[in-house]
């Protein structure tokens, strides 16, 4: 397996989402409202999403969904984001689970949690998993660091 | 020879064409590969042409004599005595074969029963040695009470234990096979999802302790929902700072923001002791602020963040220590306006 977290894809990736960003910020805020910040918040989070997925390319499963999913949320934008935010917040029920075995429940809860391996195996499964844990990794070390120092 | 070639066919012919097939194939076989059998089944022959021209090759090497005995392929091939005893080897399997033909009425078929017989033999490789030892002594029985010739015993042996191998496998369903590949099929692909497991127990931090694949798969599921609310959280913090970033990301270029990045604990000292130096006047001096040119753009949406926050920026000296991952979106934004501003000071002071 290729190695996401090398500094190769970190700086990629911190030169797509900077630039990003600056396209963001280019468009001024109107107004200061709550729902202002929640537009930003959702542009800035799916620039992160396709910046990281970019960066990938189309060699893995995840980064073409995630790519897929982008552009397939242009009309329906809100009520999508709207409904992944719930369906996160509503696995959170635990489940009955044998010592050893993998449970039908948890493969699905990470089928949802992983984009792009709905229809795949175990193994290629738990292969793009670890690949996407990596990437996000990296994607919340770049986020962070940025923050930290904007906020300072 | 002849009697070589009926001899299978006497003991097998019970009602079976495999037994005719292969008699046939035994016997085309061992001719084509072996010609010295052939040399010597000539001389049990008893044609005597041909052990005669093998005497006049043999000692003299010319090959005029055995001219009148061999056909003229033969005479043509003069150039050495080796390709011409080949030559009569050839023939001479080219006459069993004719024989072969009058014997066999399902030579038609040979082509496809072979292809069947190399399936089957393929399919028996997979089944437990037992059952094969079995059969093939069994089938070793058989041959030995039938009058084979010693030399060929061993090859016809194993041919008439494949063949007996074949009839097997057709009369019992391949039961034991399908599991033993399912189950061959299924050890692999355990096998791969524990790599694969083992893996991201490397990755995911905390993993190591978890015993069993469920709690490893628990710890990863965690972990991911938290990457990604990590994710969502960064970037609703970053929509909170951004009204006031655009200063930065455009003094800092993109390409050198890395950098930047890397060394930020030594970058970010100086904008927050100046922002701390700066706090005290920052309830009073709206003016001030507004009085700045490329701020002006700023300055009314800051006023009325001022307004709504203002409890929030008493606190301030203590929020601005602890660092933005503990403050609300709203409060961020606030601390981070006033934060701006000190930065455009200290940058161009």
């Amino acid at each position: 397996m290729k190695n996401p977290s090398s500094s190769s894809v970190k700086s990629r990736f911190t030169r797509r989402f900077l630039r990003a960003l600056i396209k963001i910020n280019r468009q001024k805020p109107s107004s200061s409202s709550s729902r202002e910040i929640f537009l930003r918040y959702r542009r800035i989070r799916i620039a992160a999403d396709k910046a990281m997925a970019c960066v990938i390319g189309s060699r893995r499963a995840w980064s073409r969904a995630v790519l897929r999913r982008i552009k397939n949320q242009k009309r329906k934008r809100l009520a999508d984001s709207l409904r992944r935010s719930n369906g996160i917040h509503g696995m959170k029920k635990m489940v009955a689970k044998e010592e050893d075995e993998i449970s039908y429940e948890q493969e699905n809860e990470l089928r949802k949690l992983v984009p792009g391996v709905g229809a795949m195996d175990l193994c290629s499964m738990l292969d793009e998993t670890a690949h996407y844990v990596m990437c996000l990794a990296t994607q919340v070390q770049v986020m962070r660091k940025i923050v930290d120092f904007y906020s300072t | 020879m002849l009697h070589r070639l009926y001899s299978p066919e006497r003991w097998t012919f019970n009602g079976t064409d495999v037994s005719a097939l292969q008699r046939q194939h035994a016997g085309l076989k061992r001719l084509q590969q072996q010609n010295y059998i052939v040399q010597n089944n000539s001389v049990e022959f008893g044609s005597n042409p041909l052990s005669g021209f093998r005497g006049l090759v043999s000692s003299s090497f010319h090959v005029v004599g055995a001219e009148g005995f061999v056909p003229s392929e033969a005479a043509m091939e003069q150039c050495s005595s080796w390709t011409s005893g080949c030559m009569t080897a050839e023939m001479e399997t080219v006459k069993l074969k004719e024989i072969n033909l009058a014997l066999t009425p399902e030579r038609d078929n040979s082509n496809k029963r072979k292809a069947e017989i190399a399936a089957d033999e393929r399919c028996i490789e997979k089944r437990s040695k037992g059952e094969v030892g079995m059969e093939y002594s069994e089938v070793k029985a058989k041959c030995s009470s039938t009058e084979i010739s010693a030399n060929t015993s061993s090859k016809e042996n194993s041919k008439v234990s494949e063949v007996e191998k074949s009839k097997y496998i057709h009369v019992r369903p391949p039961r034991g096979q399908a599991t033993g590949s399912h189950s061959l099929a299924e050890r692999a692909r355990r096998e791969k999802i524990n790599r694969k497991m083992k893996c991201l127990q490397e990755l995911v931090p905390g993993c190591s302790k978890v015993t069993g694949k469920a709690g490893m798969l628990d710890e990863i599921i965690n972990y991911v929902q938290c990457l990604q609310r990590q994710v969502e959280f960064l970037s609703m913090t970053l929509a909170a700072l951004n009204p006031s970033q655009e200063f930065n990301v455009a003094n800092f270029p993109a390409k050198e923001f890395p950098a930047y990045i890397t060394k930020f604990p030594a970058a970010a000292k100086l904008p927050a002791l100046a922002n701390r130096a700066c706090l005290p006047f920052f309830p009073t001096q709206p003016g001030a602020t507004n009085c700045m040119p490329d701020v002006a753009l700023h300055s009314p949406q800051a006023s009325i963040e001022r307004n709504s926050t203002y409890s929030v920026s008493t606190s301030q000296q203590t929020l601005n220590s602890s660092g933005i991952s503990q403050l609300g979106p709203l409060s961020s934004w606030s601390l981070d306006s006033q934060g701006l501003y000190d930065e455009y000071n200290t940058g161009f002071q």
